[in-house]
């Protein structure tokens, strides 16, 4: 499966990634007149901050063993045998957010806008699973690589 | 090689995919009772007329077929027999080489004066609960539901989105009392008040009036209050279904006899739709030959949605002798942990649960955080944070 592999090393903690993120689900504009604070744009992705001030990305790993999935009652978070990613559905969705409890790393996030879906990274499916994320980070702290399922 | 599976709920159907990831020619039969597969947890949906049937299913449409799965449902099995591997229900039998018994469990209905027998009283536990429910409650105008945790607020909530006002009866102080401590509750008790439900605290069910048809009429509290009530529904825990169990004692491999298997709530073990979904996906494993331990996961979890208030509670609710306990309280916004010598042991988000997951892997893995120099509202992953070979994260503790 493909998988956006991080090298936190090298993240300079501008939020590119972030941006490209929220860009890639508007349906026009540029990201040059995207509000940034508004909660109808956010980032599937973020970059923490550890005690020591490093950057850590963090981007949902489409887990081989996926907490969320195995949390999720209402069949709205699939892993896919064929791509390997972590799809989501809003329509399934019944809100329970038992996903956003149990993702160990804490990558999901009800909606900001009206708390009915979850924010999860989709690989870009709208964009050819070409991750914008990855496109529009200056560093190669994030990369797409091809992994073992 | 043939499997049988008991139950199309959480674990059963756990189960039935795991069996097949492993083993692509096994025999797998699945028996129920249950006609449709649906995620219990959305009962309330359908009472309230949010979801159909279909639409509370957590499979695929084709689930069974795509993969070679044969479902004989409104099958009740009413005895195993181990000593010829044979499962017997009604017009048959059949023959397995594996057996898991996921029957889920039952409404516990109290032993309350009077309610034996009456009608118009259900539990909230089945399809049939939430139809009946729903049927009866259009022209109820007295309901009365006893519980208010996360089983009897479903049912309160499923009725108010029909435009009833349920009175709801507990022994306990405030809603969720197992859940949640009492300044969550009390916010979404001010929302279910304002839905028009109405809440009786500490005080218990002493018995149960009939009319002459039998059917429920009124109940009474402490002995002395009388609630008219024209149906009743009866939240108050549940019961594991294991009856069907050859042994009560169950081994780290889920087994309960020879090649027999138990997994979900019909275990007894502490719940959780997270938990039965691991149960199912173990005790699988070890019916395919591939051995595999069952380690019991953090059951004190839980999330609360109702009326678009989102909360996480994780571990203790409240603080025990000498805990630190740190809140944080802003406009709709509460956050409550819990720590023990550095280790968090309690946490309620409620509000703003945005990218939480990681306060119960702390929990649960009792991880001392100390040493991080930063304040508790700023912990994250970022300082447990590491990447293994495969580009998965993974915690460096």
């Amino acid at each position: 499966m493909k998988r956006i592999l991080i090298d936190s090393s090298k993240c300079a903690g501008c939020k590119n990634c972030s941006i490209a993120c929220m860009q890639a689900r508007r349906p026009d504009g540029s990201v040059y007149d995207i509000d940034l604070t508004s909660p109808q744009h956010e980032s599937r992705n973020t970059i923490l901050i550890n005690a020591q001030k490093q950057c850590k990305p963090l981007f949902c790993r489409h887990c081989s063993n996926p907490a969320c999935v195995k949390s999720c009652m209402s069949g709205a978070m699939v892993k896919s045998p064929e791509t390997g990613h972590v799809g989501y559905d809003p329509e399934k969705c019944a809100e329970c957010f038992m996903c956003v409890m149990n993702c160990p790393f804490g990558v999901l996030k009800p909606d900001r806008a009206t708390g009915t879906y979850v924010v999860k990274c989709d690989f870009c499916a709208d964009h050819n699973s070409e991750p914008q994320c990855v496109k529009n980070c200056p560093t190669g702290a994030i990369r797409v690589e091809e992994v073992e399922q | 090689m043939k499997h049988i599976i008991i139950g199309v709920g959480a674990a059963g159907i756990s189960a039935a995919r795991a069996i097949r990831k492993h083993r692509r020619d096994d025999e797998i039969l699945m028996i129920s009772t249950d006609d449709a597969v649906y995620s219990r947890c959305m009962l309330h949906k359908y009472i309230g007329g949010g979801r159909s049937v279909g639409e509370m299913s957590f499979v695929p449409d084709n689930f069974f077929e795509d993969n070679n799965i044969s479902w004989r449902n409104r099958t009740t099995v009413t005895e195993i027999d181990t000593a010829n591997k044979r499962v017997v229900f009604e017009g048959g039998s059949e023959n397995y080489d594996r057996l898991l018994i996921a029957t889920g469990a039952k409404s516990v209905f109290p032993p309350i004066d009077g309610l034996k027998g009456a009608t118009g009283i259900y539990g909230l536990r089945d399809l049939p609960d939430a139809k009946a429910i729903r049927e009866k409650a259009g022209g109820a105008s007295n309901i009365v539901v006893i519980g208010a945790g996360l089983v009897g607020l479903d049912a309160a909530y499923g009725l108010v989105e029909m435009g009833k006002k349920p009175v709801v009866v507990d022994m306990a102080t405030h809603v969720l009392s197992a859940n949640l401590d009492e300044p969550a509750a009390a916010v979404y008790q001010a929302k279910f008040e304002e839905a028009g439900c109405e809440f009786r605290f500490g005080c218990k069910v002493s018995s149960v009036k009939q009319n002459a048809a039998g059917e429920v009429s009124a109940i009474i509290l402490d002995g002395k209050e009388e609630l008219a009530c024209d149906l009743l529904v009866v939240a108050v825990g549940v019961r594991p279904e294991n009856g069907l169990l050859p042994s009560n004692s169950i081994d780290e491999y889920l087994s309960v006899g020879t090649d027999v298997y138990v997994a979900g709530d019909a275990t007894g073990f502490s719940q959780s739709w997270p938990s039965a979904i691991e149960q199912g996906e173990v005790a699988a494993l070890n019916m395919c030959g591939i051995i595999t331990p069952y380690d019991e996961i953090l059951a004190l979890k839980n999330t609360v949605n109702f009326f678009g208030i989102a909360s996480l509670s994780v571990g203790q609710l409240v603080p025990a002798p000498g805990d630190t306990c740190d809140v944080r309280e802003s406009k709709g916004r509460y956050q409550k942990i819990i720590s023990r010598d550095g280790v968090p042991v309690g946490v309620i988000l409620q509000g703003d649960i945005s990218r939480s997951g990681f306060w119960q892997h702390l929990v649960k893995n009792k991880i001392n955080i100390a040493d991080i120099p930063k304040p508790i509202w700023k912990m994250s992953f970022a300082d447990s944070y590491g990447l293994d070979e495969n580009g998965e994260y993974e915690w460096m503790t």
